[in-house]
């Protein structure tokens, strides 16, 4: 048991650590409620030319939550892949091994605590800002399993930043995976666009990737929820979880044999 | 069994060489060159359990690295080495339980918070349980003298007393064994002194080996029985830091004041004179105490006139230990030729 509560004390205290500044999570969660204002402007438009007000069986204000959504995910992303990678540039990772810890968990530990007070903020800025704009949020009986997705949607991002982050080992820099991985999660994850708008070949491919589980699934949840939905989110998120999770251990253990400390 | 025993220890880091220039980088992009640095050159020793060691040597010398690869952090490129019984590079986390570690320049307590809660939070990584662990915070408080500090915000503490508490910290599951790197770095005497008096009393309290890398020789002094002085990797020196004096310590500086003036040429059989003050009251001399007795150059300095005070001082250790550095580096200049 107490090899588990390590990990949520270590939690804990990242989580009050980041509340050590309060302003500044202020105005870096605040920028959620410009993008929505861009997001609302950008997409009335395309919802008058329609009769029905639907497009691909979203309302303007599903889009408008379901983007709330993302971008609270987005936003609330921490900057693992540049502190892990940094670590193993300057060789500072050596310094965080010095205790009984496992340092995966270790570094999924701290980046859940830095994530959530983020989260919760962009998410309450947003969704008021939302709610201004289109009305109140989609059924809340769907909330709880949309909670778990986010979840999942924050342990599937740790895989895969601290995989890219690893990348140091060998590549040293790393920003141009940042870069792309990113890019990806803005278009393949359906972060700016709601997948449903895209052609069925570009869903598709979207459905067969790993960044859809992130920002797609649990928007989409929210504002659609169903058992079925969620069922098939929690696979995929579950399979890509445990997929990347297996590689990053490998990862890890070979890049640790590597390990050079600059000015050692 | 020894708290660590190393034997033949070898630590190369590669580096990536280039030529000057953008030449040179443009090269480097097609093909690679390596570069080998041997940070730890077969490394041999061992220490006893609850033994103060002292590791020293200038910027370079192999210090961190060694103690990096006791820890488990750093793979060695051969040779081994058990630290409480584990091979640190294989059981790191089995040992991590039995050690503590704090290094100057990497400060593990947070930042932005309260020491007290890195200390529960250590308490929970060492898996102890909170009354267990709040009983040894009381007891560290004291001994650190850090009981007013562990409320306030780290980064709002002073070098001294956050690496008191730093040390605290690490002492708080009670380790077998306390690793130190560079602990004094950047503080002042009076912190520095207050910092060693805390160690070594948790030292002789609790039974604590403790190795201790440091380039100040006034923590060696003040802590430690024995040293290992090394250099490029190799010890070049390890014995008994009283031995260290007995041996390197042989010449001795004397200060003295006359009741009158003494001759500007002031000399001294068996000495060497330093320095004749302005006004002539005071002399300082140096003498090799082996060749030259104290008594006999003390009988000598009362011959040439009254004395009002004299002090007989060895000279300071860093000394020492920089002839100590500079007879290795001939000796191995000598061996390249």
């Amino acid at each position: 048991m107490r090899k588990f509560t390590k990990y949520w004390a270590i939690f804990k205290i990242q989580l009050i650590n980041s509340l050590a500044y309060p302003a500044e999570l202020f105005w870096r969660s605040i920028i959620v409620v410009l993008f929505l204002w861009v997001f609302a402007q950008l997409w009335k438009l395309p919802f008058a030319g329609t009769e029905s007000g639907v497009i691909a069986g979203l309302t303007y204000a599903d889009t408008l939550w379901y983007l709330m959504l993302t971008e609270a995910i987005e936003l609330s992303r921490t900057r693992l892949i540049r502190n892990i990678s940094e670590a193993v540039k300057d060789g500072s990772v050596a310094y965080l091994l010095n205790k009984p810890y496992d340092f995966l968990l270790y570094q999924l530990s701290t980046s859940l605590g830095e994530t959530f007070f983020r989260w919760l903020l962009t998410t309450l800025l947003g969704g008021a800002m939302a709610w201004l704009l289109v009305g109140p949020p989609p059924d809340p009986r769907g909330w709880p399993l949309v909670l778990v997705a986010i979840l999942g949607s924050w342990v599937l991002n740790f895989c895969m930043s601290a995989l890219i982050g690893l990348l140091a080992f060998v590549t040293e820099e790393v920003a141009p995976f940042e870069w792309v991985y990113q890019k990806m999660i803005f278009i393949l994850g359906g972060m700016l666009i709601p997948l449903d708008f895209f052609p069925a070949w570009l869903q598709n491919l979207a459905r067969c990737l790993p960044f859809a589980y992130q920002t797609y699934g649990p928007a989409r949840l929210f504002v659609d929820p169903s058992l079925e939905r969620f069922a098939a989110l929690m696979l995929g998120q579950f399979t890509w979880i445990a997929g990347l999770s297996l590689l990053l251990a490998l990862a890890y253990n070979r890049g640790l044999r590597r390990l050079a400390i600059n000015g050692g | 069994m020894p708290a660590i025993q190393v034997t033949n220890l070898h630590k190369n880091f590669q580096t990536k060489r280039k030529a000057v220039g953008l030449r040179g980088s443009l090269r480097s992009l097609v093909r690679a060159e390596y570069g080998t640095v041997e940070a730890v050159r077969g490394l041999s020793f061992a220490m006893d359990p609850g033994e103060l060691l002292g590791f020293i040597g200038p910027n370079g010398a192999g210090k961190s690295t060694t103690i990096k690869i006791l820890t488990g952090i750093l793979f060695p490129s051969s040779g081994q080495a058990t630290v409480l019984g584990f091979v640190p590079w294989k059981q790191r986390r089995q040992l991590a339980y039995q050690i503590g570690t704090v290094f100057g320049q990497r400060p593990q307590l947070w930042y932005h918070l309260p020491a007290i809660d890195t200390f529960s939070l250590f308490g929970k990584i060492f898996e102890l349980d909170d009354r267990e662990t709040s009983k040894r915070i009381a007891f560290l408080a004291e001994a650190f003298d850090i009981a007013d500090l562990l409320e306030t915000p780290v980064r709002k503490l002073s070098l001294g007393q956050r690496m008191r508490c730093e040390v605290a910290a690490s002492l708080l599951h009670k380790p077998r064994l306390l690793l130190l790197d560079e602990p004094s770095i950047g503080l002042d005497v009076v912190a520095k002194q207050r910092i060693r008096d805390a160690i070594r009393e948790m030292a002789s309290l609790e039974g604590v080996g403790v190795l201790l890398t440091s380039h100040d020789a006034g923590d060696l002094e003040a802590l430690c029985k024995r040293v290992i002085i090394i250099n490029h990797g190799q010890i070049v020196y390890q014995d008994k830091v009283s031995a260290l004096k007995r041996t390197f310590l042989t010449s001795k500086l004397v200060e003295v004041r006359y009741a009158r003036q003494v001759a500007p040429d002031f000399h001294i059989a068996g000495t060497e004179t330093l320095k004749v003050a302005k006004e002539r009251y005071g002399v300082k001399l140096r003498f090799e105490a082996r060749q030259t007795p104290v008594e006999a150059v003390m009988a000598r300095l009362s011959e040439v006139g009254s004395v009002v005070d004299i002090t007989i001082s060895d000279p300071p250790l860093e000394e020492v230990i920089a002839a100590i550095y500079e007879q290795a580096e001939r000796s191995e200049a000598a061996i390249a030729k």
